[in-house]
């Protein structure tokens, strides 16, 4: 029985400077430690869950045996690999351990386990640690202070990676209150492209425990394309927090789509840097849940340099006791002139008891941008209901209509079909 | 001659604010009822009180609807069981495509006659063939659903949706509101094209010029509540030369 912080026995004890990162990251959290209500940024999302003092830390597999039986994950009911419908590399991760993997990647394309690349890729050490900032983030913080099990992904200069690159966090939890970190690194070089995708879900177990903590910290190098997808569908019961963290180089752009519709308490904070002229991203999220969960959208967009974009189209609906909580910061440095950055959030709350909470922060320190946040929440149209069912369609299905057709536009955002349509399946 | 509709002694209250007054009236199959009245009657009243808008309270009087208790019936129920409201202002759905919006109405028809659904190639032919009567073309069912549509495609649409459903009763609330003459042929030459003499229709207006395009076999004056004065199609040609305020006053 143990909270958050234990000793644990992780590899790579011998390499100072990855002692040194945890070490940091260890004190770090000590300080901050949860977040309590006092915690402005965490105002809103209370994360009570986490004070708990029965966490379990997984122990790393004997073999890659799967419960079921089989030598390798298999499409058995034992949800020790659930495909998702896509042309895709993919890559498995149990309870935070990587599983073995048939992939061919294309020259130019690294893809190692992150305690491979530490032992020996330069680049990781370059980037792992310094792009997201952990004084300002007590979970990512305590990742640091686990770092060990991840993936790191290189795409080297003006390589495009021909298909999307699916991550696929399976949690088996069991009985006990499982807590786990990942932590993933991705350097795309000057003019390389690719699609990523992450896709977090359970063993089939619904009322398990547990805690998946994830930090990814990200490069986009000159005129590099990265599109990041996401789908959060984990156990009800369980909380779920990640952090991106983004530096984006000139003409550089970086599209970030998450799903949110799982977990008890979810958190999905994306931090980008646009950092020289000409970076652009695009930061879009949909959540949708009921029950008693709270998921959290958090951004924090930074203009550093003139002539950045960035724009943002976050849309959810909250049913039951459940709560929205959307967070938007767009920061605008003193001579970032020519900037645009535009926000906008929409929530559709399905019951008396749904609550969402919104709180956009645009901090501009320079003339001759254009910034521009909206936020609006609103129940289903009765008209528009009522239209449906006079044409003999049951009010149910007239409802789930009218709340996927809320949802399409921030699905329409999504720029690879299949992608998209995957993701719309799991509303 | 069997009886469609027949409406007894109806009293509905929208809030606190009675509108509807004692209301009577019998719809035989194939029969064409206009029911015609002055701004404030309670004409989009009576209609949402035969559709089951949430919203308006029927606090005393029966409605059967082939014989059955139409009252009990949940809106999806009635429009299922063969009544159609050719709404004055369709309502607009941002996000649904006309043609997923059509494909779900049709299906739920048919699951209600235990039909099959219908498959997307058998639909869209459906909706090509009727469509084409209408002059609505692919792109326009490709949109939302009366999103951004002109006033007249919005009633296009509406009369495409009656084609395809083949209601029993259809209520035509205000059907010409927003028409051109020429967008007002078009719509009233679908609705003729239903009347089988099995079909029968409701026609609600305030205008006798829609009773041009689609002639009633009765006409009704209806105001404050009830109906005044019932006769044949000569009486709606009689109010357009008097107006309203002689028939009300005869009361």
């Amino acid at each position: 029985m143990a909270g958050l912080l234990q000793n644990a026995s992780l590899w790579g004890d011998d390499i100072p400077w990855l002692c040194a990162l945890r070490e940091k990251g260890t004190d770090v959290f000590t300080r901050l430690g949860v977040p309590g209500a006092k915690v402005e940024d965490w105002k809103y999302t209370k994360p009570r869950l986490l004070n708990a003092d029965d966490f379990v830390l997984p122990e790393a597999p004997a073999q890659h045996s799967c419960s079921c039986g089989c030598e390798d994950y298999c499409d058995e009911g034992c949800g020790c690999r659930r495909n998702i419908p896509l042309d895709a590399y993919q890559i498995h991760f149990k309870n935070g351990f990587r599983h073995p993997e048939h992939n061919h990647f294309p020259e130019g394309v690294t893809v190692l386990p992150l305690d491979e690349a530490i032992a020996g890729n330069e680049d990781c050490r370059r980037y792992l640690g310094k792009i997201a900032d952990i004084e300002t983030a007590p979970f990512a913080a305590l990742n640091t202070a686990y770092l060990e099990n991840g993936v790191f992904i290189n795409i080297a200069r003006g390589i495009k990676l021909d298909k999307p690159l699916v991550i696929i966090c399976h949690t088996c939890a069991g009985e006990r209150n499982l807590f786990y970190n990942l932590r993933n690194l991705v350097v795309m070089e000057s003019g390389s492209e690719a699609e990523i995708v992450e896709y977090f879900h359970y063993d089939g177990i619904e009322k398990s425990r547990y805690f998946v903590n994830v930090v990814n910290e990200i490069a986009v190098g000159k005129n590099a394309v990265l599109k990041h997808y996401k789908c959060q569908d984990d156990a009800y019961k369980a909380a779920h927090v990640s952090l991106s963290a983004v530096q984006i180089k000139a003409g550089g752009r970086y599209q970030n789509f998450c799903l949110q519709k799982g977990a008890d308490m979810g958190r999905n904070e994306v931090r980008v840097k646009l950092q020289d002229k000409g970076a652009e991203a695009r930061v879009d999220a949909a959540y949708k849940m009921s029950g008693w969960a709270t998921l959290d959208t958090t951004t924090v967009i930074e203009h550093l340099s003139p002539e950045t974009y960035s724009e943002q189209l976050v849309k959810g609906v909250v049913d039951g006791e459940a709560k929205g909580v959307f967070q938007g910061k767009i920061h605008i440095a003193p001579h970032a002139v020519h900037t645009e950055g535009r926000q906008l959030h929409k929530a559709l709350l399905l019951s008396d008891t749904a609550e969402i909470d919104c709180k956009p922060e645009l901090e501009i320190f320079a003339d001759d941008v254009k910034c521009s946040h909206g936020a609006a929440s609103g129940e289903l149209d009765e008209e528009q209901l009522f239209y449906m069912r006079s044409r003999g369609i049951d009010e149910d299905e007239a409802r789930r209509i009218l709340v996927e057709a809320f949802l399409d536009d921030v699905l329409l955002k999504v720029d690879s079909e299949p992608v998209r349509n995957w993701l719309k399946t799991m509303l | 001659m069997k009886p469609l509709l027949e409406i007894e002694d109806l009293h509905a209250r929208v809030g606190d604010k009675e509108i509807i007054k004692g209301f009577n009236l019998t719809i035989n199959e194939g029969e064409v009822h206009a029911v015609m009245g002055p701004n404030g009657a309670g004409k989009s009243t009576l209609s949402y009180v035969l559709t089951g808008k949430p919203g308006y309270e029927i606090t005393s009087g029966t409605i059967r609807f082939k014989g059955k208790d139409l009252i009990a019936m949940s809106a999806e129920e009635r429009a299922r069981e063969g009544i159609f409201l050719c709404m004055q202002y369709p309502v607009e759905i941002p996000g649904v495509p006309t043609a997923t919006f059509l494909k779900h109405a049709v299906n739920a028809a048919r699951k209600h006659q235990n039909l099959p659904e219908m498959d997307t190639f058998e639909f869209l032919k459906l909706v090509r063939e009727e469509g084409r009567k209408l002059g609505i073309d692919n792109e326009m069912i490709k949109r939302p659903v009366n999103v951004g549509f002109s006033g007249g495609e919005k009633k296009r649409l509406e009369t495409l949706q009656m084609s395809i459903l083949k209601p029993e009763l259809s209520i035509l609330d205000e059907a010409d509101s927003g028409l051109d003459i020429d967008a007002l042929k078009v719509v009233a030459g679908g609705v003729n094209a239903l009347r089988d003499g099995q079909r029968s229709m409701l026609v609600i207006t305030h205008y006798q010029r829609l009773l041009n395009y689609i002639v009633p076999d009765y006409v009704h004056i209806f105001a404050d509540g009830h109906i005044v004065k019932s006769g044949d199609k000569n009486l709606a040609l009689e109010l357009e030369e008097k107006g309203y305020a002689d028939f009300v006053r005869e009361k």
